[in-house]
């Protein structure tokens, strides 16, 4: 799960996660879906760019 | 001491303040950080938890949670007349039941009380599949930022002095600087470099100016010099939605306040005086 705020600033970073997702994976710049969603710095930026979900892969386990 | 706001909304601001000494603009912002009480939900019992995140991980994700918060409602646990058992006075209860599959987000916390909800709705807490199963009930507590990083009121918050930046007759206008500069806040303006009206609170000090006029061959000194005004500051406040940022810093002014009330007073105490006497 993407965790609920930045770790160093401690920004609520995580709703933008959803979109974040959404909009690269159809093939938008990084940069722009990043300052569209008003992460300006970029502690905040790396926690969305470096994030890999994987609650999927392990639910299945459960 | 005059406070100028260069923007002030909801959940964030920029301002200057001065004049005040280092001192002063440190214990402010740390007053900011540390010491203006907020609510977050410290204790959480689960009564069932089928997701794939442990309990502790889960409780961990939600005691992160914003929480708006009445500073007016709501007493420390220390200080309630409850003695800390806890009671409508001192707590804020919260329950949350969901059932998968779907993503659990901050909403589906019910709040006891109305007023006293999560900041943002659509925090993602855990994503449950078919069959899973989360619930629990949470109680937000007051406490301050130095108990833990989940009652700051603040996210980012911080100050650097107010740039002063001297551009000196030696300054043939070369443009060395202008291209240097990382904030963009020179221009060449003739056969002079200038300051671009209203840009110089982004001057980070940083100093490439500087390096760029002497690498320009001017010299031993550079035609341009950075500085600071010692006694004025340029604040960033941010909240994390628990507080307004306008609440957030006239509670951490008063705090330092009252702390300075009760330092005169003890020393009255130990020195039998008022405190108010002109110092010889
Ligand atoms: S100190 Fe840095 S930010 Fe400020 S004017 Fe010089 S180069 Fe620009
Ligand atoms: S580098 Fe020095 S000489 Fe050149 S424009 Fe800047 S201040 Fe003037
Ligand atoms: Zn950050
Ligand atoms: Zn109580």
């Amino acid at each position: 799960m993407i965790p609920v705020r930045c770790f160093t600033c401690g920004k609520v970073i995580s709703p933008a996660y959803e979109e974040f997702k959404h909009r690269r994976d159809a093939g938008e710049d990084p940069k722009k879906i990043l300052d569209d969603l008003g992460m300006d710095r970029y502690c905040c930026r790396r926690m969305l760019l470096t994030h890999k979900e994987i609650i999927d892969d392990i639910n299945p386990y459960q | 001491m005059d406070i100028i706001f260069n923007r002030l909304d909801e959940n964030s601001c920029r301002f200057q303040i001065g004049p005040v000494n280092t001192a002063f603009a440190n214990s402010f912002r740390r007053a900011m950080i540390g010491e203006v009480p907020t609510l977050a939900i410290e204790d959480v019992r689960i009564y069932d938890n089928t997701s794939a995140l442990f309990d502790e991980i889960l409780a961990h994700r939600i005691g992160l949670i914003p929480i708006t918060t009445d500073l007016s409602g709501y007493v420390k646990r220390e200080e309630c007349s409850c003695n800390g058992e806890g009671c409508p006075a001192c707590r804020a209860m919260f329950t949350m039941s969901v059932e998968g599959p779907g993503m659990v987000y901050s909403r589906d916390l019910i709040p006891e009380d109305p007023a006293t909800i999560p900041a943002y709705d659509n925090i993602p807490i855990v994503k449950l599949t078919k069959d899973q199963k989360v619930v629990v009930e949470a109680h937000a507590i007051l406490s301050t930022g130095k108990m833990h990083a989940k009652w700051q009121p603040t996210t980012a918050c911080g100050y650097k002095n107010y740039p002063l930046i001297t551009i000196g007759e030696a300054c043939d206008g070369c443009g060395q600087c202008v291209e240097e500069c990382p904030r963009v806040v020179l221009e060449v303006h003739g056969a002079r470099v200038k300051v671009v009206p209203g840009r110089i609170e982004e001057c980070s000090l940083c100093g490439l100016c500087e390096k760029a006029c002497l690498g320009s061959g001017i010299g031993e000194e550079p035609a341009i010099k950075v500085s600071f005004e010692k006694k004025r500051y340029i604040f960033v406040v941010e909240g994390d939605g628990s507080l307004p940022v306008k609440q957030i810093i006239v509670h951490g002014l008063q705090f330092i306040k009252d702390q300075s009330e009760e330092l005169k007073e003890r020393i009255g105490e130990i020195s039998g005086g008022t405190g108010d006497e002109k110092q010889e």
